[in-house]
């Protein structure tokens, strides 16, 4: 089939001198067909954004209406072959000038294809929605893909089954498809368009025109662009969004009508579904529109109603890109930052963030004393070099891999571990890592990170479970159909599933031991076609079937390359939520198109900088640490209170499980036991002797040892690959444990306890509260918080000594239950 | 019960013991924070002996077929109808399957709603967020439980909870998304007080809910004293939100721990033999004990979870072969686990003078394909399923809606759970359409302005 092509070019010429640039979107119209329409976006920018939508004030006006027509709303109708200018005046007598209009062949008319105008039609009108007959089941006897993604057997199903009642060509009116959608007859699914509309019109051309079904020659989806790009508004402004597809052939076609349109944050800005979209708050939003298969955003930036000195965003002596991307737009936004922290707060935070541990005493005496202007570098520097860095990160990486005993016999989970601390304390770089697990072969037992295949036996599971881990993104949808958020095929889930299917486990001799190796043969079958797809990366290159090249070695080398889109952001991200306390895409393992970082700049920037500094973590994190975002203050003004996610100040954020235990146990000095296990199921427990006396929480390599405390405050189960197994709420659980559990009450009566020993040496109640300040908040008291803490420890000294005792016992424990405390600051 | 208006501070002495401690709670508000103290004052406004309408929330996990449950279908064909018979109940007219044989003697007690369906995709996340919130979340916006609605609105009954989750909250359901039993935005303090235990287990106590021994009422108020000087250097922190929530869970455990009444909510253990036998050794059975407990301790509303997960567990999720569960397990295991629990609940409850202000609603998350699956089983299908709800205003013995031949859609009557949801707010004595602050503030209703209470139940 040819298409008659209509082309319509708009050009702008000199502006009248104004707040923006006026421009015309899309840039260049191509209408392909009779009756095909493009809707016209007459907006003004300011640097590429949009600040204010002229559309509906425009009054437009075509050359030739022969050639095309436009309405008063701006949408150009082809009608002829040829070319025409659309004139574009705006109220108040401002214009832009005449565009140029060229028109090709128009001979022929077109028809509407079921693959590309349909489909879109029935996903637009939620006939093939998973609540409709896009179910698993179908709905009422007719089943369709969902959102379309099996555009031949709906064609089938729509034109050849319930004795081809449902598209009836001879009367094509009658058809059931037209009569139930439209509601001429009941139908459970309600009315999904009327009898008239541009829906229920295209369905009936397609009927009359001899339904004829998706075609080998069909265009293809290529991607969709969406007008304007970006906006930058004010409360309560409006403006809409206009989507184009661009198919495989060049030609493009308006589908606003068809896309859908969410926002990821109502409350900064909503859209409605035909892409209007009202300013209801500060702060920016993504504007997400899915059409087909294809997923794409446009950003809404709505600065902050304060009045801000542009002094308040000055790049500091020295500042890198982290802080020139984050002041940029903090300054768009007009969020003033916060000024840096003291000294004693960083020391405290870096400790806390990096290692795991509070600052030693001494070492917090020594800093806070030192006069080198490059102390806190020097700190930094120090800091990545203890051991306690390594059982931090060894802890995190670990709960990333989900080692445990609850699937791994117990010898294979210490190899897992192992080999994850040394890569740690090695500071091994993060693509080396990746590819010793991801092509680990041999005994479990040696090579620790074998045990990821023992850990994910099912080709599907170790799929989806790579794809979090190293990609920072879920695919599991589309393992059943085509990812309903996503551009994820159901085709390319199991072409990247292929990649995992010649993964060879056999059981070793010794206990837990399994011998891994790379095979020859082996295919994951799409689950659906029941065929095996050429193994392909995500947006990568298919490996032929028949090659003889090593399926995990293509994968491990097509993930690690300088240019792959995913694998730095993934554990950038990672490492960027744990210092600044929320990822730059939240959650910190859900980085998709549709959800786009909070700074997209500043993640690419990262990125970027990760790889050319050859992947070395501790590098990233020293300038993480280095910055002055991270230095901020946890203080807001009032103008940056409302942020959380600009970085216009440190984050407040309750501090991990574990980290709170092992300060438990070091300040009071009685360690906590790790004596009992729990089964897998969790339903029982049982004595264990491997960690001795004095290991901290931190360095335990299993999640299923018994801690009423670790439990109550959130630990990973490392059970499934999520960073939402560790939580980080407040619960009344937490409380109760704290009032009246036995971790913290046991601590503080024990007889070896630091309070025994405060009691030996016959310090002072002034002494004891400078003691408890200093090791538990890093900080002196002020001199009224020493008055009134010393009056409080002289009233129950009353009652004798034991009432002494226990009056710093409960001292100790109101500041290491306080939020101070417990929350780093 | 408390005494919040007691100025005058109680005084102590050294060497109380727990029960000094536990006595003393009861009379005096040591243990509160100044701020907690306040919101415990603001509470307490509305009397303990309120005779508001509680609720009973039985969340029956899986989502239960509505042909083998409450709108069997006795003349349809074979492949729809189903392996269970249809049975007479003590309403003329209504009939049930016959696996509830005990249910059937109470239809009296509650009424079935046999039209509720929804739109959205039909995984049991969706549902489940739906029917305990009466919306479904989007735009980054979670919407509050029900029972944390009035939690917010009416605050607990002196020092209880207002709303109680038993025993856990829904795990994994495939659905990766939320599930409605949180307060969502209107914060983590109006979340639901979760047990987190097991009542059906050996030795059953509520964890830390009691103070040691040797943590006196002087050490406990001491502790306060000191926790409230050491907290006044980070004022700050009120900004955020988890700091903001760690203080207020440590005034409600305050309130808890002190608390006579929360003891004796939970002490399931004063229960005769004969009382837990009737409500059947099972965690449900004993859940729904202990949500009786907790209602005449003062309880407003209490969520029962039938289930934790549909992965591995014999549940309602009937899709008929591993790891969900077939046709016949549902039948030998669930529905007499259910039958035995509720029937005790519904006579409990009016025995004890309960029922007539205490509504229990019993629903799952959606209904299961009408046609038999291969499997013998039965598929998602949100389009049409049934619920039980009476108690309270709500009057029992009636059939509200229907659905078609083959139970696959409403016939008539179509109820969305926005519509149950504005049921329940009304029978909570709640204008469905009051407004709460949202987001940043903005006002959003309980429930949506087209969605209507069933005013048929009333």
């Amino acid at each position: 089939m040819r298409l008659s092509s209509v082309c319509v070019a708009l050009l702008l010429t000199a502006l009248p001198a104004s707040a923006g640039e006026l421009r015309v979107y899309p840039p260049k119209i191509t209408l392909s067909g009779p009756n095909r329409t493009q809707q016209l976006l007459v907006v003004e920018e300011v640097n590429r954004r949009v600040v204010k939508d002229h559309t509906a004030s425009t009054t437009f006006r075509s050359s030739d209406e022969k050639v095309a027509k436009v309405n008063a709303a701006g949408v150009v109708t082809a009608v002829g072959k040829g070319s025409a200018t659309i004139s574009i005046a705006l109220e108040g007598g401002r214009t832009a000038p005449l565009t140029t209009v060229s028109v090709a062949g128009f001979d022929k008319p077109s028809e509407w294809s079921f693959r590309n105008h349909v489909v879109p039609v029935l996903t637009r009108t939620a006939c093939n929605s998973g609540a409709c007959h896009g179910a698993l089941a179908g709905k009422g006897g007719l089943k369709l893909s969902l959102r379309g993604f099996d555009p031949e057997s709906d064609w089938f199903v729509l034109t050849r089954q319930a004795l081809a009642r449902r598209v009836d060509q001879t009367n094509p009116a009658e058809s059931l498809l037209l009569k139930k959608g439209a509601r001429l007859m009941p139908h459970g699914g309600g009315t999904r368009f009327t009898d008239g509309d541009e829906n229920y019109t295209l369905l009936l051309d397609w009927i009359k025109s001899g339904a004829h079904g998706p075609r080998d020659s069909d265009v293809s989806l290529e991607r969709i662009e969406v007008f304007p790009p970006a906006a930058l508004l004010k409360p309560k402004d409006k403006i809409r969004v206009i989507a184009r597809a661009v198919y495989s052939d060049g030609t493009n076609e308006d589908v606003t009508r068809w896309a859908k349109f969410t926002s990821s944050e109502d409350l900064v800005a909503g859209v409605n579904e035909d892409g209007g979209i009202t300013v209801t708050g500060s702060g920016e939003a993504a504007i997400i529109v899915n059409f087909g298969t294809k997923v794409t955003t446009l950003s809404v930036t709505v600065p902050f109603p304060n009045e801000v000195n542009a002094a308040a965003f000055a790049r500091p002596a020295g500042s890198g890109f982290i802080d020139d991307l984050i002041l940029t737009k903090l300054e768009l936004l007009r969020l003033p930052p916060s000024g840096l922290c003291t000294d004693a707060e960083f020391i405290r935070r870096a400790f806390l963030d990096t290692c795991g541990i509070l600052p030693p005493v001494e070492e917090t005496k020594a800093f806070l004393a030192d006069k080198d202007s490059k102390k806190r570098e020097k700190l930094i520097d120090k800091l990545l070099e203890r051991p306690e860095f390594a059982d931090y990160w060894a802890y995190r990486w670990s709960d990333l891999l989900l080692v445990s005993s609850r699937r791994l016999q117990q010898p294979a989970m210490w190899a897992f571990y192992r080999k994850i601390r040394q890569s740690v304390a090695d500071n091994q770089p993060w693509d080396k890592f990746a590819r010793g697990i991801l092509t680990a072969s041999g005994s479990s037992l040696s090579e620790g990170g074998g045990n990821y295949f023992v850990l994910h036996k099912d080709v599907a599971a170790l799929a989806e479970a790579t794809a979090i881990t190293f990609l920072g993104t879920g695919i599991g949808c589309a393992k059943c159909h085509n990812h309903p958020l996503e551009k994820w095929t159901q085709d390319e889930y199991w072409a990247f599933a292929n990649l995992f299917s010649r993964v060879g486990l056999k059981n070793g001799d010794r206990p837990g031991e399994v011998l891994v190796q790379s095979r020859l043969d082996g295919e994951a079958l799409h689950l659906r076609r029941g065929v095996a797809m050429p193994p392909m990366p995500l947006d990568g290159k298919p490996l032929a079937l028949d090659a003889a090249t090593d399926r995990r070695a293509y994968f491990a080398d097509w993930l690690t390359a300088p240019n792959n889109p995913f694998f730095a952001k993934a554990v950038v991200n990672r490492i960027w939520r744990n210092y600044m306390g929320r990822g730059l895409v939240e959650a910190e393992d859900d980085l998709r198109v549709s959800n786009p970082a909070s700074n997209i700049e500043l993640l690419d920037a990262l990125a970027a900088d990760f790889v050319k500094n050859r992947f070395d973590m501790k590098r990233l994190m020293r300038s993480i640490l280095g910055s002055a975002a991270y230095q901020r203050s946890s203080q807001p003004l009032p103008a940056n209170a409302a942020d959380d996610r600009f970085y216009s100040r440190y984050l407040v954020r309750r501090l991990p499980a574990e980290v709170i235990l092992d300060a438990y146990s070091d300040l009071t000095g009685v360690p906590t036991l790790f004596n009992q296990i729990k089964t897998a199921a969790g339903d029982s427990a049982s004595a264990v002797t491997t960690y001795p006396a004095g290991t901290r929480a931190m360095q335990l390599p299993d999640s299923l040892l018994l801690s009423r405390f670790l439990e109550a405050f959130g630990r990973a189960d490392r059970v499934a690959t999520c960073a939402c197994e560790r939580t980080a709420d407040a619960s009344v659980t937490q409380a109760l444990h704290l009032n009246n559990g036995i971790t913290l009450n046991d601590k503080l009566r024990d007889k070896q306890s630091i309070v025994t020993k405060w009691l030996d040496a016959k310090l002072t109640d002034a002494e004891i509260v400078d003691c408890v300040f200093l090791a538990a908040l890093t900080r002196e008291p002020t001199s009224s918080e020493k008055k009134r803490f010393v009056a409080l420890l002289a009233e129950s000294e009353k009652y004798g000594p034991k009432s002494r005792r226990e009056g710093i016992e409960d001292f100790v424990w109101a500041v290491l239950t306080g939020r101070e405390f417990l929350f780093n600051h | 019960m408390i005494r919040l208006d007691a100025d005058r501070p109680a005084t102590f002495c050294d060497g109380h013991t727990r029960r000094d401690f536990l006595h003393a709670g009861a009379v005096a508000p040591f243990g509160l924070t100044l701020a907690g103290l306040n919101r415990a004052k603001a509470n307490a406004s509305g009397s303990a002996k309120d005779n508001d309408v509680n609720c009973i929330m039985l969340f029956l996990v899986g989502g239960p077929s509505q042909l083998d449950t409450f709108d069997p279908k006795p003349k349809a064909p074979a492949e729809v109808r189903g392996p269970f018979t249809a049975i007479k109940t003590n309403v003329v007219g209504t009939q049930i399957s016959e696996i509830f044989p005990k249910t059937a003697k109470h239809a009296d007690k509650f009424s079935i709603i046999r039209s509720v369906y929804h739109t959205a995709t039909a995984v049991h996340d969706t549902g489940h967020q739906m029917m305990q919130t009466g919306r479904l979340f989007a735009g980054g916006i979670e919407y509050p439980h029900i029972g944390c609605s009035l939690s917010y609105l009416k605050g607990g009954r002196g020092e209880l909870p207002a709303h109680v989750l038993v025993p856990k909250p829904i795990g994994r359901t495939g659905g990766n998304l939320p599930h409605g039993h949180a307060a969502g935005y209107l914060g983590k303090s109006h979340d639901p007080f979760i047990l987190n235990a097991d009542p059906n287990a050996p030795g059953f106590k509520v964890p830390d809910l009691l103070p040691p021994d040797y943590i006196t009422g002087i050490r406990a108020e001491r502790r306060q004293k000191f926790r409230d000087a050491v907290d006044g250097a980070t004022a700050t922190f009120e900004n955020n939100g988890a700091a903001k929530q760690l203080d207020d869970n440590f005034a409600l455990a305050y309130k808890l721990m002190s608390s006579a009444k929360a003891r004796e909510g939970f002490a399931l253990e004063k229960e005769s033999a004969k009382t837990r036998d009737r409500y059947g050794r099972t965690r449900f059975g004993q859940s729904c004990l202990m949500a009786r407990r907790l209602i005449e301790a003062g309880v407003r509303f209490v969520t029962v979870n039938m289930f934790e997960t549909v992965f591995d567990e014999v549940t309602w999720d009937i899709h008929g072969s591993r790891p969900f569960t077939d046709v016949q397990q549902m039948a030998k295991e669930v529905a007499p686990n259910f039958d035995t629990a509720y029937t005790a609940l519904l006579e409990d409850l009016a025995e004890r003078g309960l029922l007539s202000n205490t509504m229990v609603i019993a629903c799952g998350e959606f209904g299961r394909t009408p046609k038999v699956n291969p499997a013998g089983g039965r598929d998602h299908h949100p389009h049409v399923w049934s619920i039980l709800m009476g108690g309270g205003p709500i009057k029992g013995g009636q059939i509200i809606g229907e659905s078609d031949e083959l139970g696959y859609a409403p016939k008539t009557r179509p109820v969305t759970p926005g519509e149950v949801a504005a049921t329940l707010y009304k029978g909570l004595g709640l204008d469905p359409h009051k407004e709460l602050p949202g987001p940043q503030n903005r006002p959003i209703p309980l429930v949506d302005y087209d969605r209507k209470p069933i005013n048929e139940l009333f």
